[in-house]
C-alpha cells in the first residue's frame, strides 16, 4: 500500500467518523421532534403495547379479527376477550387485537409491553390458517411488517431508515403469488396411507379442475372454489421450519423470561364444512397440526387450549370463504373453554 | 436490486471495497459477478435474455471487424446483428402489445375469434441494454471502435451494474475504454461519488416518491378531483418523473464514480429549456443523442429538403415513443413531440420579440419561453402517465369539467417542501453538477447540506414502495 493510499484511507476514515457523529445528532433530533408522531402514524401496534399498563390489565388476550363480532344479528356484540373478562371478575382482561395479526406480530407486541406492567397471564390466539403460505405471504403482511419495524429495539433513526429503504416485504402481486405457490409446492404431504397428491398445489389443482367433491357429489363452482380455499389454507404439515412456529417459540421464551403464564388458544375452524367439502384427508392433516402444537408446547409449561372442533357450522358467520368469525354463541363457547383452562 | 433498498446499501460498499482490494486483472470478474448478482436479484432467469443479446453482438462485433475489407459482408453482418437484437426486444417488449391489438382488430372485424392475448413478462431494463449493445456494433461497423475480443469485458460493458437497468445508455468509446483502464483509489472520486449518490437518493426518495402518492391518487380516480387538483397532479408528475429518473441516473453516476468510472450526464436542467428542441437536448441526453447519432443523422438529419426533414423528425420521435413502451399513449406522446418540433422550426422565423433589447425585457421573454416549454412538456407527460386512452380521457375530461369541485387533494407540507427544494436546487445546479458545486462550498455549508439531505432521506421519504418509473422500459 502506497503512502498516498494510506493517506486517502485515513482521510476517508475521518470523514466516516464525522458522518457517524452527524448520524448520532440526527437521531437525537429525530427522536425528540418527529419520531413520536411518525411512530403513532405508522405503528398503531406500538400504542397497543401500552394498553395493559394504562388499563391495569393482568390478563392480556392477543388476537385478530376472530375476537370480534361480525354478525349484525348478534344480541351480544362482546368480543371473546370481553366475554372472558366478564367470566373472570377477579381479573382484568385486556385485548391487543388487530386484523390479520399472527405470532410474529404478537411477539413484537408482547416484547414492547413495559417491564413494570401488571400482566401475569398472556392468551395467544393460534389461528391454524396463519401457518399456511397463503397467510405467510398474504398482502396484509406488508403493512404489518412495516409496523414491526417500528417495534424493534433500535435507535429511532435506524428504524426509520429501514422503513425508508423498504426493509420489509414489498413483493409485487406477481412475486407474492409465486411465493405462495412455491410454499405449496415445497412441502410434500406425507400421510400414513395412500394419498394421490404430492403437495397442496397438486391437490388444489386437481379439485379446481373437477365439478364434484371427494364423495362424488356434484357441486357448484362456488363450492369447488371454497374447497380449494380450505386446501390452500390447511393442507400443510407443521414442523420447526415453519416461520410461525419459530415465532411461537420466541413467545414461549419471552414469557418464560418475564414470568408470564402463557396460554395458546387454537382457534376453532369450520370442521363440519371442511369434512363435507374436502374429506377426511384434510381433517387428518388439521388434527395432526393441532396436535403438533399441543405436543410441542405443553411440555414447555404452556397451557394449550385446543378448540379446533368446538364451534359447529351454524355458528360461523361467513359461508363463502374460510374465516374464524363466529356468532355470539360460537364466541361464548370459545371464551368458556379458555376460562376453564386458565382456572 | 433497487438503489433505494437496504440490500443495495450493503451490496454497494462491499463491491466498491473489494474492487480496490483485488488486483486490477481480476476487477472485471468482480464487476461482472456483481452485475449478474445485481440483475438476478429481480428475476434470475432473465439474465439468459441478456446473455443472448451479449452473445449476438459480441460475435457480430468481431465478424464486422474481420470483414472490414468486404463492405457487403460487413453490412450484412451489421443488419443481422441489429435485426436479431431488435427481435429479442420485440418479442419481450412488443409482442404482447401486437397480439392484443391483433385480437382487438380481429374482434372488431368479426374475423375468427382469437381471444387469447399473449402475456410475456418484460425483463427489466431490456430497452436500455439493447440500445447499448446496438451502439457497440454500429460503432465497430463505422470503425470508431475496435471490436472487443475479451468476452468478459464486453459482457461487463453491457451489464455494468450502475447503469444496467435504466441507463445512462453508454457508448463503447466511453465505457469500454474505461473498463480496461487501471483505476486507483482517489479521494475525489469517492467523495464526489458519494455526494452524487446522496443527491440521487434525495431526488428519488424525498422528491419523487412524496409527489408520486398524489399523482397516483389522481390518475386512479380523476373524477373525484377538481380541475385545480388535476393541474397540480400534472405538475407533480412532471417533477416526479424528473426526480425519479434524474435521481436514478445520478445514483448510477455516483456508484460508477466511486470506482473511478465516469458516465455520461443524463440531465441538464431540462425544465429550464427555452424550447421543446432544447428540452430534448437536456432530458435523457444519452437516449436523445443515441437517436440523433444512430437514427436521425443516418436518415439524413436536417441536411435534406424540408418535407424529408419533417418526416425524419416524425420517425425519430415516434420511434422514441415506441422505445418507451408498448402502448398507444407512448406512440402518441412521441409523435406529438415530432409535430411540436416541426411547428417550432416553422415558427422560428417569426421574430415578434426581436425589437426588445433591454435586459429585463429579454429576461421576461426567456421566462415566458421556459414557462411555455414547461406547460407543453407537462401536458405531454399527462399522455405519457395515462395507463390507457380511457384513463387519459378520464383525466382530461375531469380536468375540463370539474372546475367547480372543491379541492380534494390535501398535499402534505413535506411534499411542498420537497418540491420547493427541488426547484431551488435545479436553479442552482443549472450550470454545474451537484458534486462539483458541493465541493466548492466550505466544510460547514457542505456538511450542513449532507445532514439535511440524510435527515430528509431517512425521515421524510415516503413509506410506500414506488419502483423507479423507468424500470418498466
Amino acid at each position: 500500500m502506497t503512502e498516498e493510499t494510506k493517506h486517502i484511507i485515513l482521510q476517508l476514515g475521518r470523514k466516516f467518523l464525522l458522518l457517524a457523529a452527524v448520524l448520532v445528532v440526527l437521531d437525537l433530533v429525530y427522536r425528540f421532534t418527529l419520531y413520536p408522531k411518525d411512530r403513532d402514524r405508522n405503528c398503531t401496534l406500538m400504542t397497543y403495547s401500552r394498553i395493559p399498563v394504562e388499563e391495569n390489565d393482568d390478563i392480556i388476550y392477543l388476537g385478530e379479527s376472530s375476537n370480534h363480532s361480525f354478525s349484525p344479528d348478534d344480541q351480544d356484540q362482546r368480543a371473546i376477550s370481553e366475554m372472558i373478562d366478564d367470566m373472570m371478575p377477579e381479573h382484568k382482561v385486556g385485548k391487543l387485537s388487530k386484523d390479520a395479526c399472527h405470532a410474529g406480530i404478537y411477539y413484537d407486541m408482547l416484547r414492547n409491553i413495559p417491564r413494570k406492567s401488571p400482566v401475569r397471564t398472556v392468551i395467544v390466539t393460534v389461528n391454524m390458517r396463519s401457518f399456511s403460505s397463503e397467510w405467510i405471504y398474504s398482502d396484509l403482511e406488508k403493512p404489518l411488517q412495516k409496523e414491526q419495524i417500528f417495534m424493534r429495539k433500535a435507535p429511532a433513526l435506524y428504524k426509520r431508515m429501514l422503513l425508508a429503504f423498504k426493509a420489509y416485504a414489498h413483493w409485487s402481486e406477481e412475486e407474492r403469488q409465486k411465493l405462495v405457490r412455491k410454499g405449496f409446492e415445497e412441502q410434500t404431504l406425507k400421510l400414513p396411507y395412500y394419498f394421490p397428491y404430492h403437495n397442496a398445489a397438486e391437490w388444489d389443482k386437481a379439485i379446481g379442475q373437477q365439478d364434484h367433491l371427494f364423495n362424488g357429489q356434484k357441486v357448484s363452482w362456488d363450492t369447488i372454489a371454497l374447497t380449494c380455499h380450505y386446501i390452500k389454507d390447511f393442507a400443510y404439515q407443521l414442523n420447526e421450519e415453519n416461520s410461525r412456529i419459530k415465532d411461537l417459540d420466541k413467545i414461549v421464551k419471552l414469557c418464560q423470561r418475564r414470568g408470564w403464564k402463557l396460554v395458546f388458544h387454537i382457534l376453532a375452524d369450520n370442521m363440519d364444512q371442511i369434512k363435507t367439502l374436502a374429506g377426511p384427508d384434510l381433517e387428518f392433516l388439521m388434527k395432526q397440526n393441532a396436535q403438533y402444537i399441543v405436543n410441542r408446547y405443553q411440555p414447555e409449561g404452556v397451557i394449550v387450549v385446543n378448540n379446533q372442533f368446538m364451534v359447529r357450522d351454524h355458528d360461523f358467520f361467513e359461508r363463502e370463504f374460510p374465516t374464524e368469525h363466529y356468532n355470539q354463541h360460537g364466541r361464548k363457547i370459545v371464551a368458556e373453554a379458555i376460562v376453564e383452562a386458565i382456572r | 436490486m433497487l438503489f433505494n433498498s437496504i440490500e443495495f446499501l450493503i451490496f454497494f460498499p462491499i463491491v466498491t471495497i473489494l474492487f480496490y482490494l483485488i488486483p486490477n486483472r481480476f476487477r472485471w470478474l468482480l464487476l461482472l459477478g456483481a452485475s449478474c448478482f445485481f440483475y438476478m436479484w429481480f428475476i434470475p432467469k432473465y439474465i439468459l435474455i441478456l446473455l443472448i443479446t451479449i452473445a449476438i453482438d459480441y460475435t457480430a462485433g468481431i465478424l464486422i471487424e474481420e470483414w472490414q475489407d468486404d463492405p457487403s459482408r460487413k453490412k450484412k453482418c451489421l443488419v443481422v446483428s441489429i435485426i436479431s437484437t431488435c427481435l429479442v426486444l420485440f418479442i419481450f417488449k412488443y409482442l404482447n402489445f401486437c397480439s392484443a391489438n391483433f385480437v382487438a382488430l380481429a374482434q372488431h372485424f368479426g374475423w375468427a375469434k382469437p381471444d387469447k392475448v399473449l402475456n410475456i413478462a418484460l425483463p427489466i431494463g431490456l430497452s436500455f441494454h439493447t440500445f447499448q449493445s446496438l451502439s457497440y456494433v454500429i460503432e465497430v461497423y463505422r470503425g470508431n471502435q475496435k471490436a472487443e475480443r475479451h468476452f468478459g469485458y464486453y459482457s461487463l460493458y453491457v451489464m455494468f451494474y450502475p447503469q444496467l437497468v435504466t441507463g445512462p445508455i453508454e457508448r463503447p468509446q466511453n465505457l469500454l475504454r474505461q473498463l480496461h483502464e487501471e483505476k486507483t483509489l482517489q479521494y475525489d472520486h469517492i467523495a464526489n461519488g458519494l455526494r452524487l449518490i446522496l443527491f440521487g437518493m434525495f431526488l428519488k426518495m424525498v422528491v419523487a416518491d412524496n409527489l408520486g402518492m398524489y399523482v397516483d391518487k389522481i390518475y386512479e380516480n380523476p373524477q373525484d378531483f377538481s380541475s385545480l387538483d388535476i393541474t397540480l397532479g400534472m405538475i407533480f408528475y412532471s417533477f416526479q418523473i424528473y426526480g425519479d429518473f434524474f435521481g436514478y441516473s445520478t445514483i448510477a453516476l455516483g456508484c460508477a464514480l466511486c470506482m473511478g468510472f465516469t458516465l455520461i450526464d443524463n440531465f441538464k436542467a431540462p425544465y429550464l429549456a427555452n424550447s421543446v428542441q432544447e428540452f430534448w437536448r437536456r432530458w435523457h441526453i444519452s437516449l436523445s443523442s443515441w437517436f440523433r447519432d444512430y437514427l436521425y443523422i443516418p436518415l439524413g438529419g436536417n441536411r435534406v429538403a424540408i418535407p424529408r426533414w419533417m418526416l425524419n423528425t416524425l420517425i425519430v420521435f415516434t420511434v422514441c415513443g415506441i422505445w418507451h413502451g408498448a402502448n398507444w399513449t407512448f406512440i402518441i406522446w412521441g409523435f406529438a413531440y415530432g409535430v411540436l418540433l416541426i411547428m417550432e422550426r416553422g415558427l422560428r422565423n417569426i421574430h415578434i420579440f426581436d425589437k426588445i433589447q433591454n435586459k429585463t425585457g429579454k429576461l421576461i421573454i426567456q421566462g415566458l419561453n421556459i414557462l411555455k416549454t414547461f406547460v407543453i412538456v407537462t401536458l405531454l407527460w399527462c399522455v405519457f402517465r395515462a395507463t390507457s386512452f380511457g384513463n387519459l380521457h378520464d383525466v382530461l375530461s375531469a380536468w375540463v369539467h370539474n372546475g367547480a369541485l372543491a379541492s380534494q387533494l390535501h398535499v402534505s407540507p413535506t411534499a411542498w417542501i420537497a418540491l420547493a427544494a427541488f426547484v431551488c436546487l435545479d436553479l442552482i445546479l443549472k450550470q454545474q453538477r451537484f458534486d462539483r458545486w458541493c465541493s466548492q462550498r466550505n466544510i460547514y455549508v457542505r456538511w450542513s447540506i449532507y445532514a439535511v439531505m440524510i435527515f430528509s432521506i431517512i425521515v421524510l421519504s415516503s413509506v410506500q414502495h414506488y419502483p423507479f418509473i423507468y424500470f418498466q422500459f
